[in-house]
């Protein structure tokens, strides 16, 4: 039997029930553009004495598009680190103006002017100055690429404090959670937090994570464990022998070359790989090139008939070669043009063809002078374009990714407002309802005679 | 599947990657490059930078022709004049052999051949542009006056022969050494002159006429000389040609490494404009959509 009061009762129950719905819209659309923000949506069921029961609130997401979205944003990171890294170091490589090859270019051809007129002043000079660019080109590339180096030594210290800084936000995040959960409390807003924390992580480094009862556990990419429960382990940085700054964990072990991805592995990859193979090819380059250029200066005679000399001083050994090498004399005299000893060498052009053969001789490196600056070139666009490539194709795959995820848990504006409607007419049904019930009361009581 | 709610970051990533491709088109058509920095095609920037050493180089050795070429043409010229002084000498030497000639006459034959001579010298040493055409590979004059040797000059210079370099394995013989011109065992100038006019002021008509006859064979060789820089110069001329060629083929190349084609560079860019401008329209009418602009109030 249903009686007037039970109605009123499943009426209010009603009524509670689309303020539930409205109160949690009005949520949804407060949040509509908060980062990280999932929607949440009521849970009804029918009473089992009729009415309308809240059986909670819930969180719409996908664990799997979560996990998809942080390897992608850590493999953007690490690709994004890289480019703008290299980028900078292109520029050190101009295709037009001075630049290493055509300073390089340059030396030679001001030695191959030196065939039509060996005594001509003017172009030993000239000769002797496009020597001193080309050593300062060799100088300030090598400083150009040792400058990134440095700043990336900060990319390092700055992202491993944010690392700590977000997993022992992750870590009272997890604290919280299993607070709430204790308590029968609704943990949406912390789980939406803890996964926005989780996604900057990836950013900064490929992270692995498992959930636990005590919250979820976060790992880097090699497993050294970042947060546990509601203990977060510090990453530590130090500094090694050659100044870069090594990564150690909690227990001070160094994992510097096992971090991948995010920020942090972008920036070890462009410091600890791509930087010093450059580098490595710009000293071979000075080193053979000058070594090179110096025994053909051997074979001939300057211009005032004196044995020739070396023009280059040069590191004996590769490393640090273009970082140090410097002209022996900037007097134009001292280029051996000449063949001839003692009196009579001004004029003779005897050397320049073995001066002039170094562009084109291949050096112990396997290629000639020429080769090596373009190789090198080379080397420094394809990193690039490798990294702008791998950095689109994720930059797609998270536009994707994400969409998909927004069509899961992000907050449509639009079905909210029907929603709104909705709930706005059910709740004015329950209100009349009510209204009707109050009416009928009275009727009721109306009946009764009153006392005169 | 639920629709996407969020349109928004979808409707930056297409405004962002329209733009770029609007930058693109813009920066190949106002460089007219294709490849603008390394990374824009690594092996091409790589091979152009060799391409471009190349061209220096060609650069370098048509200006080392050029160069090559006048300082031919000068010795070339300097080798006629003293042909011409030669013919000269013969005539002085077969009209100072007449035997009607008294001594008087031939003394003045005699002086009228040291000029000859001392014209000779003149031109052994002219220099081009500070070089010493026939000097070898020394600097200043090639021949000076010295009373103890036979001639009355001695030469300074020496026996080098530049080769110059005018391609990446082609050089050419720049200058011919002043002792093979001048001095030459086989038809030595200066020694024949002075043997004329030596035979001219204290010998018998048959010495002057063999003396008259050791000018005629230096001559001879002399004349010889002429083609040594006409191969020279031919060689010059045949090499400036190539390296012309050389130069528009390296260009076409580079062209066709980095460069763009201007009418295609062109139409991408005036597509890149228009979808471009479709993007925003687009963008535009589709972030205003919303249900509440059709709701009552």
């Amino acid at each position: 039997m249903t009686s007037l009061s039970s109605s009123l009762a499943i009426a209010s129950q009603s009524l509670m029930a689309e303020q539930a719905e409205i109160s949690v819209t009005n949520n949804n659309i407060a949040n509509a553009s908060t980062t990280g923000y999932s929607r949440e949506q009521v849970e009804l069921e029918e009473s089992p004495n009729n009415g309308v029961d809240i059986t909670g609130i819930t969180s719409v997401q996908d664990e799997l598009l979560n996990i998809q979205i942080q390897q992608q944003t850590s493999q953007q990171s690490s690709a994004n680190a890289q480019v703008n890294a290299l980028t900078q170091i292109e520029d050190l490589f101009p295709s037009t103006g001075t630049s290493l090859s055509s300073s390089l270019s340059s030396f030679f051809t001001s030695l191959t002017a030196l065939s039509a007129n060996p005594s001509d002043t003017a172009s030993r000079e000239t000769v002797i100055s496009n020597a001193q660019t080309l050593v300062q080109q060799f100088n300030s590339v090598s400083q150009g690429l040792s400058g990134p180096a440095s700043a990336l030594n900060t990319d390092v210290t700055t992202d491993v404090a944010q690392i700590n800084q977000l997993s022992s936000e992750a870590a009272s995040l997890n604290q919280q959670i299993v607070q709430q959960q204790a308590a029968g409390q609704p943990t949406a807003t912390f789980t939406d937090q803890l996964n926005q924390v989780e996604t900057q992580l990836a950013g900064l480094t490929n992270i692995s994570i498992s959930h636990t009862a005590e919250g979820d556990t976060i790992s880097t990419g090699n497993g050294t464990p970042l947060v546990m429960g509601s203990e977060s382990y510090a990453l530590q940085t130090s500094t090694d022998d050659s100044g870069n700054t090594q990564v150690l964990d909690a227990a001070g072990n160094n994992i510097t070359t096992a971090i991948t991805g995010g920020d942090l592995g972008g920036t070890i990859q462009v410091r600890d790989n791509d930087i010093p193979t450059l580098q490595n090819s710009l000293d071979t380059l000075a080193n053979q090139f000058a070594t090179a250029f110096n025994t053909a200066q051997e074979s001939g005679y300057d211009a005032n008939g004196n044995p020739g000399a070396a023009l280059f001083t040069v590191s004996p050994t590769v490393a640090g070669s273009a970082a140090t090498i410097s002209l022996t004399t900037t007097d134009p005299t001292a280029i051996a043009a000449s063949s001839v000893a003692g009196s009579g060498s001004s004029g003779s052009n005897g050397n320049v063809a073995s001066l002039t053969a170094v562009q084109n001789a291949t050096l112990p490196a396997g290629q000639s002078a020429t080769g090596l600056a373009s190789g090198l070139v080379y080397q420094v666009g394809s990193l690039t374009s490798a990294a702008t490539a791998s950095s689109s194709a994720a930059s797609l795959s998270l536009t994707s990714l994400s969409n998909q995820q927004s069509s899961v848990s992000g907050v449509s504006i639009d079905q909210e407002t029907a929603n709104l409607l909705q709930y706005q007419q059910a709740y004015e049904a329950a209100a009349k309802v009510v209204s009707t019930i109050s009416t009928l009361m009275n009727t009721l009581m109306n009946m009764i005679p009153s006392g005169s | 599947m639920r629709f996407v709610p969020n349109i928004t970051t979808d409707v930056i990533a297409n405004i962002q990657q329209s733009n770029q491709a609007v930058t693109t088109a813009l920066q190949q058509v106002s460089t007219g490059q294709r490849v603008n920095v390394p990374s824009d095609d690594p092996a091409a920037a790589a091979a152009d930078l060799q391409l471009q050493a190349q061209s220096a180089n060609i650069d370098q050795y048509t200006s080392n022709a050029e160069s090559v070429l006048s300082q031919a043409q000068s010795a070339d010229a300097v080798i006629s004049s003293v042909v011409s002084l030669l013919n000269q000498a013969v005539t002085l030497g077969t009209q100072g052999a007449n035997e009607e000639n008294n001594p008087s006459n031939r003394a003045s034959i005699a002086t009228e051949v040291q000029g000859i001579l001392s014209s000779v010298v003149g031109l052994a040493n002219t220099s081009y542009q500070g070089v010493s055409l026939f000097g070898g590979s020394v600097t200043g004059q090639a021949f000076t006056a010295d009373s103890s040797s036979p001639t009355g000059y001695t030469y300074n210079g020496n026996s080098v022969i530049n080769q110059v370099q005018v391609g990446a394995s082609v050089t050419v013989q720049a200058n011919i050494p002043g002792n093979t011109v001048f001095d030459s065992p086989s038809g030595s100038v200066l020694g024949a002159l002075s043997g004329l006019a030596t035979a001219l002021n204290s010998g018998s008509s048959a010495q002057i006429g063999t003396a008259t006859q050791a000018v005629t064979t230096a001559l001879d060789y002399v004349s010889q000389q002429h083609t040594v820089y006409d191969s020279t110069v031919s060689q010059l001329t045949n090499q400036e040609s190539f390296l012309a060629q050389d130069q528009v083929s390296i260009s076409s190349n580079e062209n066709a490494l980095v460069g763009v084609d201007m009418a295609t560079a062109e139409e991408t860019l005036s597509q890149a404009e228009i979808s471009n401008t479709a993007t925003l329209t687009a963008s535009a009418k589709v972030l205003q959509n919303s249900l509440l602009n059709y709701l009552p109030n």
